[in-house]
Parts: structure tokens; C-alpha cells; sequence
């Protein structure tokens, strides 16, 4: 079949499961206990009427059958209409352009830095296996990747926030940026790249140890294999059989890991966010839950958080197919 | 002078609870183009021994006594770069079990195979390369066009013929083949040990057969080598082995095996298990199991003796 059938059926594969995402999506906030019109019209209390009720009912479309309004929101999650935020009226793309730039600021240096360094390190402890060094990053990885993340925060927090006050304890910007915005770049970039050290390095500390977990324990599955044996009787460096032989193999879980990691680019992190203040799109869900709901927001971010999922998991297919020939021609 | 000269060589695995004594004062010697067959249950140090030919024990074992002599150079006294550069794949190539992962699944055989090439001729262009390769090919009985196809898409016959052929990429004196007839039906496994014999004649190329199946050792080798939990016990050439077994432990090996010309009779199993490696009994490391054991078995350990011209047993039991 070789690697266009396998895009092909690829593209087929992902289509179908962005309409059952939409679908899934659709169906949740449907059934959602209690009218999704209270909240807009708890505000009104005295000032409506059942027939103004009705009305409002009907200028939102929620008096039409179940099937109308799944095939209208079908239409309007493929072209990105998300409705419009229910508090502040503006439309959703709008309330999630500045949580999201600023997110992906956050999520993708964290990730970028725990992925990189969690995968060197996991290659150099599973290399070194059985040794002080190996057990020593395990044992450290494994109570980083327990203790619970707000936990985490809270001592980043105290440590260099409160006691050695390098870096601000919360907000995405300095707070006088509101009257006075920065002049020049430099400015900007180093003002927020302050703001971002702490939650980042939460993160890293958090999810690093994942990554060294797990990519030692793909290698090790993989150095014990025969072709690795063959490939250190053929001659080659110790160097060579581990990166080009080893790595190779054990980068297909790997890969798949990293694909599934993308989603936080877009969904944030919830509990970090909100630990830093940081304004992002974990900070605009818990915001969109508590205290007052805000339906159209948590279903845009639902939506497009499975969505980056699918795409980052279609390009890990592809990779997967250009990597491993056994996929290709399967 | 032999090719091959193996003196006492000893070899530790070191674990948490202590050093297992895989292989315990092995000597063999092997001739130019000469065929040794390596028998015994598993986990008896067969392998062990191959590995060490190689230089390529796990991190965690150790040559800890003995030589390997290979013509006049001690393989135990050189140093990681020599044996990457000197032994491996270019005096000694190794050939696996059954061959179904002893290639990697993402490269091309014939990728494979040329990277065996230029690690020990970075001179050569890809273009010769490749021609050395479809010689290869040819020499076991492959298209030469199959060369560029992946290793899963190889039947189990074919992948054992491209593994020989990349074994032989560099010309080597001594092939080992780790159980090469494992995982292949009979029929593909007669093919392929008839190709390694006629290729063994062809090229003189020494050869170590491992293997449990004392038949294939019988059908392919000179010599017998059994082993019994990291000891040499008996060494000689395969007739005499299969008529007069000294050894207890070959003879009962032997009648595990039924012969189709012999008259029918009960196959006789050993009782027993291997011991431990980790603590081995004292002395002769069968005792435990020996019908005939006697009070000096579990004392001293029997040494290699002569019992007639190249036939060698360690047993109280060997008289001259």
C-alpha cells in the first residue's frame, strides 16, 4: 500500500473523529443538568417575564428539536463560530485570543524544555541502568511526578518568590503595564518572560520526571532486543548502537507521548494557572466553571483542546509511518 | 596453532545477590576452517561463551580469568576500540537465535549490511558496497534484489540466509551461531545448516555451533563441546562422542535422544535440575545429579583429562 494509503486512510481516520468529537461535545452540554438560560437571565430577576423568557429561549435556538440544534452546532464548530462569551457578550474567539497566545507562550517553553531534557535524561539513566546515577534520577523522578502540583508551586513560590524575591508570586505582566504599556521589545519580552519563569518551572518540575520514567523504560525495552546485540558484534561505537539502533525503536511510544502532550498547548493547566494567577486558558476555564458557568467558553475549549489532540496525533502517525517501515506497508 | 585457542576462560555475571559463575575454566581450541559444536541445557553457559569470543558480555559480566587466544592476540587483553575495530564482525561474527529480531526492524537489510561494511572499511564507496552484498546475497541463496526489502518482509529461512550473509560481510575466520535452527521448521533449519556447511567448505571458515539439539551438532560439526553449568565436562570429535560418552552427564544427553537406525528403547531422562549459578555445588558441579556420584565428586572439582588422542573428559569416573 505503501505511505499515500496510509496517509489516505490516515485522513479518513481523523475526519471521523473530529465529527465524533463535535458530536461527544455537543452531546455533554445537552444534557447538562439545569437550563443553560439561567445564569444569563439571574441577572434580570424582577425585570422579565415569562413571555420575554420565551423569547430569549427562542432568539438562542434552544426551542428547536434536538436534531436542528446538533446540526447547527455541527456547521458552526467547522467553521470555528463558537457563539459569543455569555457574560461579557464579546464573541468566544475573541475572550480566548489573549489566554490562548499567552498559554501557548507557557505550556510550549515548559513542554519544550521537560520534553527535551526528560527524553536526554531518561536515554543517559536507562543506559546507566542499575547504577547510583540511574537510581538516583528514578528515585527524584518518581517524587517529583508525585507530589501533587499545587504543592510544587507553592514551595517555587515561597522559594523564590517570597523568600528570595527573584521573580514575581503571580500575574501574566507587571501590574503597571496597564497605565503605562512597555516602550520597547526588549522591555516586553523581558517583563514577560519573568512573569513566566515560576509557572513554567512548576511545570517542568512536575512533568519532567514523567518523561524521564518513561523514556527509560521505553529504551530498556528496547536494549535487550537481538538486532542490538547484532549491531555491538557488527563493531559499531557503543554510541552509534545506542542512537541510531536503540532510539530508533524506542521512539515510537515516545513520539506518541509527546503528540498527546500537545493538547496542554491549547487547554492550559488548570491548577498552575490559577496557582500564578497566570492569564491563560486553564485560568479562563476554571473562570468558565466557577463562579458563574459559562457554557459557549468550556465548549470552545473543549473542542478545540480534542481537536489539537487529533491533529498532533495525525502528524505522530505520520511520523510513525516515515519511521517504522512495518507501519508503512502493514 | 590452532586459530582458535581457549585457555581456562572464566566468566562472572555480577547481580545483587552476589556473582553468578556462568562460566568456570572453559578450554577449546579450533582449527582453521575446523567446525565445533557447543551442546547443553539452557542457561549452561553456551552463550556466554560466544559472547566472550566477541568481547560484547552485557555490562554486567566480566571475563574475570583466562585467555582467548586468536592466532597470537589474547581478545581479552585489548581494548574496547581494538575489538570493535580488530575482532568483531571482522575475525568473528556472530549469527542468532532464530533471527526473527536479529535484525532492526527500521532499516533495510541491505542498510544493515553495508553499515557492517563501512564500519570496518570507511574507504569503500556504497556502489562496491552494494555489489559485495548481491555476491553475498548470491553465496546464500538470495535474489540480490531482496537486499533493499525491510527484514519483516522476509520469511524466517530468508532472514537466516540474509543474517549468514551479513555475517560474512567482512570476511571473518570464525562464524558462532547462537542456536541458528530455533524458530525455523525442520525443513527451512536443514536448508539452512546445509547452507552453512557448504559455505563453512567453501569459504574454510571456522565454525562454533551452539545449540541443545545434539543432532544438528551431529550433522554439522567435527568436535563436541558439552557444557554443564558453566564447566566444560566433554570435548571430543562428534563420532566418538555419540559412540563411547564418558561423561555421565553426555550420556544421559545422548540416550535423551532417539536414534532411528537403533533399536527401539525407552528415552531416558536426567533427574534433576541445573543447580544455582550463583552457588554451585562443590566439586564437580554435576554431583547432585550423577548416578554414579562418589565421595570425592563432592570435594574436588575433576580437571579436563586426555582419556584418548582429542577426546577429553572431566570426570573421576575417565580412565585412559
Amino acid at each position: 500500500m505503501g505511505l499515500r494509503g496510509y496517509l489516505a486512510r490516515r485522513v479518513v481516520y481523523s475526519i471521523i473523529l473530529i465529527l465524533a468529537v463535535i458530536t461527544v461535545n455537543f452531546l455533554i452540554f445537552s444534557m447538562l443538568p439545569g437550563d443553560p438560560m439561567a445564569q444569563f437571565v439571574a441577572g434580570m430577576r424582577g425585570h422579565i417575564d415569562e413571555e420575554r423568557y420565551a423569547q430569549l429561549r427562542k432568539h438562542f435556538g434552544l426551542d428547536r428539536p434536538l436534531h436542528e440544534r446538533y446540526l447547527s452546532t455541527l456547521g458552526n464548530m467547522l467553521i470555528f463560530n463558537f457563539g459569543n462569551d455569555i457574560i461579557s457578550g464579546e464573541p468566544v474567539f475573541d475572550a480566548m485570543r489573549t489566554p490562548m497566545l499567552n498559554t501557548i507562550l507557557l505550556m510550549g517553553s515548559a513542554e519544550i524544555i521537560s520534553i527535551t531534557l526528560g527524553i536526554l535524561i531518561g536515554v543517559i539513566a536507562a543506559y546507566k541502568r542499575g547504577g547510583i546515577l540511574d537510581t538516583t534520577l528514578v528515585t527524584s523522578s518518581l517524587v517529583t511526578y508525585s507530589v501533587p502540583i499545587f504543592f510544587v508551586g507553592w514551595i517555587v513560590i515561597l522559594v523564590f518568590a517570597v523568600q528570595l524575591h527573584w521573580f514575581p508570586s503571580g500575574l501574566t505582566s507587571p501590574p503597571g503595564w496597564v497605565r503605562n504599556p512597555p516602550v520597547n521589545v526588549l522591555e516586553y519580552i523581558v517583563g514577560r518572560l519573568r512573569y513566566i519563569v515560576l509557572p513554567a518551572f512548576t511545570l517542568f518540575l512536575f512533568t519532567v520526571g514523567g518523561w524521564i520514567l518513561f523514556t527509560r523504560a521505553c529504551i530498556l525495552e528496547t536494549i535487550n532486543e537481538d538486532y542490538v546485540l547484532t549491531a555491538r558484534a557488527k563493531g559499531l561505537k557503543e554510541r552509534t548502537v545506542l542512537y541510531k539502533h536503540v532510539l530508533k525503536n524506542a521512539s515510537l511510544p515516545i513520539i506518541t507521548n509527546v503528540a498527546l502532550a500537545a493538547a496542554f498547548l491549547i487547554s492550559g493547566a488548570i491548577i498552575t494557572e490559577t496557582l500564578f494567577s497566570y492569564n491563560g486558558m486553564g485560568l479562563l476555564t476554571w473562570h468558565a466553571i466557577y463562579p458563574t458557568p459559562n457554557l459557549p467558553i468550556l465548549q470552545a475549549v473543549f473542542y478545540l483542546t480534542a481537536l489539537l489532540v487529533i491533529i498532533a496525533n495525525f502528524i505522530a502517525d505520520l511520523l510513525y509511518g516515515v519511521i517504522d517501515p512495518r507501519v508503512r506497508y502493514g | 596453532m590452532p586459530l582458535l585457542d581457549v585457555q581456562n576462560l572464566t566468566a562472572y555475571y555480577t547481580i545483587k545477590r552476589g556473582s553468578v559463575k556462568a562460566v568456570e575454566n572453559v578450554s577449546f581450541s579450533l582449527e582453521e576452517g575446523e567446525a565445533m559444536g557447543l551442546a547443553g541445557e539452557s542457561g549452561c553457559g553456551k552463550t556466554t561463551v560466544a559472547l566472550s569470543l566477541l568481547g560484547i558480555l552485557p555490562v554486567n559480566g566480566k571475563i574475570v580469568r583466562g585467555k582467548i587466544l586468536l592466532k597470537d592476540t589474547d581478545i581479552t587483553k585489548l581494548s574496547e576500540k581494538e575489538l570493535r575495530e580488530k575482532i568483531r564482525w571482522n575475525a568473528v561474527s556472530l549469527i542468532f537465535q532464530g533471527a526473527m529480531n536479529a535484525m532492526n526492524p527500521m532499516y533495510s537489510v541491505e542498510d544493515q549490511i553495508v553499515e557492517a561494511i563501512k564500519t570496518h572499511d570507511s574507504s569503500i564507496t556504497k556502489k562496491k558496497a552494494k555489489e559485495r552484498i548481491a555476491k553475498l546475497f548470491e553465496m546464500v541463496g538470495l535474489e540480490p534484489e531482496r537486499a533493499r526489502n525491510y527484514p519483516h518482509e522476509y520469511s524466517g529461512g530468508m532472514r537466516q540466509r540474509a543474517m549468514i550473509a551479513m555475517a560474512l560481510a567482512c570476511n571473518p575466520s570464525i562464524l558462532i551461531a547462537d542456536e541458528p535452527g530455533t524458530a525455523l521448521d525442520v525443513i527451512v533449519q536443514a536448508q539452512v545448516l546445509k547452507l552453512m556447511t557448504e559455505l563453512r567448505k567453501r569459504l574454510n571458515l571456522a565454525m562454533i555451533m551452539i545449540s541443545h539439539d545434539l543432532s544438528i551438532i551431529s550433522e554439522t560439526c567435527d568436535k563436541l563441546a558439552i557444557m554443564y553449568a558453566g564447566k566444560l565436562v566433554e570435548l571430543g570429535d562428534v563420532l566418538t562422542m555419540f559412540k563411547k560418552p564418558v561423561h555421565p552427564y553426555t550420556q544421559g544427553l545422548i540416550a535423551a535422544f532417539p536414534g532411528i537406525y537403533t533399536p527401539k528403547q525407552e528415552m531416558k531422562a536426567l533427574p534433576g535440575s541445573p543447580p544455582n549459578l550463583l552457588n554451585p555445588p562443590k566439586g564437580c558441579r554435576f554431583n547432585p545429579r550423577c548416578p554414579y556420584v562418589m565421595d570425592i565428586c563432592k570435594k574436588k572439582t575433576p580437571e579436563l583429562k586426555e582419556v584418548s588422542k582429542g577426546h577429553y573428559v572431566a570426570c573421576y569416573l575417565a580412565k585412559k
